[in-house]
């Protein structure tokens, strides 16, 4: 969430029109739609990564079977997100699915602020990882950028515990997540615009959920686990 | 957090999920399934964006003006949901508090973040009145109220605008399907349905609404300002 922002609201303005023609005039529709324009390309990108989609269902959904729980953290806006990750997995939508345990580390506010305060905002995740997370669990790491130092510590730890570790990441995908190696599966966003970011990562992980499902519908693809 | 709190023994397991024990496997073709499935959602999200801004293109605008008004008059915003819509309320209230990018913060509350006040309300009245209690305290007649719902049903929201309508403040809501009991209401004022039966592409269509709402309404505060 740094350089990425300012262009969003340089381009509000353009796409909002000149100055002189919207203060009384009755507005139409080529602002908003110029906007939405902007959704398209990202969301054609992400349906490119159908297949990186496809083998981190396949992944989750082993640890899952192993008996390992979703683990999901972000900052800022991603922070909301990881909370919506979380109740999606353990109160589903559909009628039917099973519920699966999933948590989300930036609800407990007197822990976040207390790391914080105590270490700084980097081991805000990293620190919860390694007290609340087992080896057979799954970390999932959102950014609106490429580089949030809490998400990167918390992939990192998660990836020392031998937890399987997911990032959706912002920007060009070229960020130090990307550069650390630290997730096994990344999906990326390709915008610079925090919030175009946000919406392809709601869409990247409302698939993860309701695809992880489909490998549990299919015989013997899953290894024999501890539970079912 | 393991899954084997809630079965009986591996028996039972087995018998339960007898699939998950066959020994055939076809996992590239499952995988093929997968990828196939995330296209095909990504082509409805798509799809679903451009209706909603044929439709609501133009009203998205109006809205935007009118809540720019709010501000310049001292309003605030509220934003209230259930469930992953009580993370996009919490999406939104930080959207226009801490936009980054040197767009102004405007002053906009979640009334889905307060743990303390949402059990004490659940608990000591119901769960229909937690928003609409805390508008009665909040609420001024030049503020802007926000509900989120998919199906446009929840009980909680539609007494949230009742009592935001009864304080004059401007109301938004967004919901799903055709709109449920929240397009029968006279107390919204602006009201923007993602016409789709899935929760899931509901959410990324609504999440795409409220950021344009927010660029749109940066842009016009920014208008009104230069015209006054």
């Amino acid at each position: 969430m740094t350089a990425a922002d300012g262009l969003a609201p340089a381009a509000a303005m353009a796409a909002a029109g000149p100055p002189a023609a919207a203060g009384s005039a009755a507005p139409d529709g080529s602002a908003a739609a110029s906007l939405f324009d902007l959704r398209v390309a990202p969301m054609q990108d992400f349906a490119d990564q159908a297949g990186a989609v496809a083998a981190a269902c396949h992944d989750m959904a082993i640890r899952f079977h192993r008996g390992g729980k979703l683990v999901v953290f972000g900052t800022g806006g991603a922070s909301t997100d990881a909370q919506h990750v979380a109740v999606e997995f353990v109160h589903p939508v559909i009628v039917g699915k099973r519920a699966l345990p999933a948590i989300s580390l930036t609800s407990d506010v007197a822990t976040v602020t207390g790391v914080a305060a105590r270490d700084g905002m980097a081991p805000i995740f990293a620190h919860q990882i390694r007290f609340l997370a087992e080896p057979a669990d799954i970390a999932l790491g959102i950014a609106a950028d490429g580089s949030c130092a809490s998400v990167l510590a918390g992939l990192l730890a998660a990836r020392a515990l031998g937890m399987l570790t997911i990032a959706l990441v912002g920007g060009g995908g070229d960020g130090e997540i990307a550069a650390s190696r630290a997730a096994e599966h990344l999906l990326v966003a390709r915008s610079d615009d925090p919030r175009i970011v946000k919406e392809m990562q709601v869409t990247a992980y409302h698939v993860l959920w309701e695809l992880v499902h489909v490998f549990f519908e299919q015989p013997g693809i899953l290894a024999p686990g501890v539970v079912a | 957090m393991t899954r084997q709190d809630s079965e009986t023994g591996q028996g039972t397991v087995e018998s339960l999920y007898p699939f998950l024990y066959a020994s055939t496997s076809d996992l590239p073709a499952v995988l093929e399934e997968v990828r196939r499935s995330t296209v095909a959602k990504a082509a409805e999200i798509m799809e679903l964006r451009q209706v909603i801004c044929a439709r609501d293109g133009a009203r998205l605008a109006e809205c935007a003006q009118q809540a720019a008004r709010r501000f310049a008059a001292g309003g605030r915003l509220f934003a209230f949901g259930n469930g992953g819509s009580a993370t996009d309320a919490q999406q939104v209230a930080t959207l226009y508090l801490n936009p980054g990018g040197g767009s102004t913060p405007l002053a906009a509350f979640s009334l889905a973040s307060d743990p303390a006040t949402l059990t004490a309300l659940c608990n000591d009245i119901g769960v229909d009145v937690v928003f609409s209690r805390q508008l009665a305290a909040f609420g001024r007649k030049d503020d802007i109220a926000v509900g989120l719902s998919t199906s446009g049903n929840s009980a909680n929201l539609v007494r949230g605008f009742d009592e935001a309508s009864r304080r004059g403040m401007l109301t938004i809501g967004f919901s799903g399907y055709e709109g449920g009991k929240m397009a029968e209401l006279d107390s919204i004022d602006y009201l923007f349905v993602a016409p789709s039966s899935s929760v899931h592409r509901i959410q990324e269509a609504q999440t795409t609404v409220y950021n344009i709402l927010w660029q749109l309404t940066v842009a016009a505060a920014t208008r009104q300002q230069v015209i006054r």
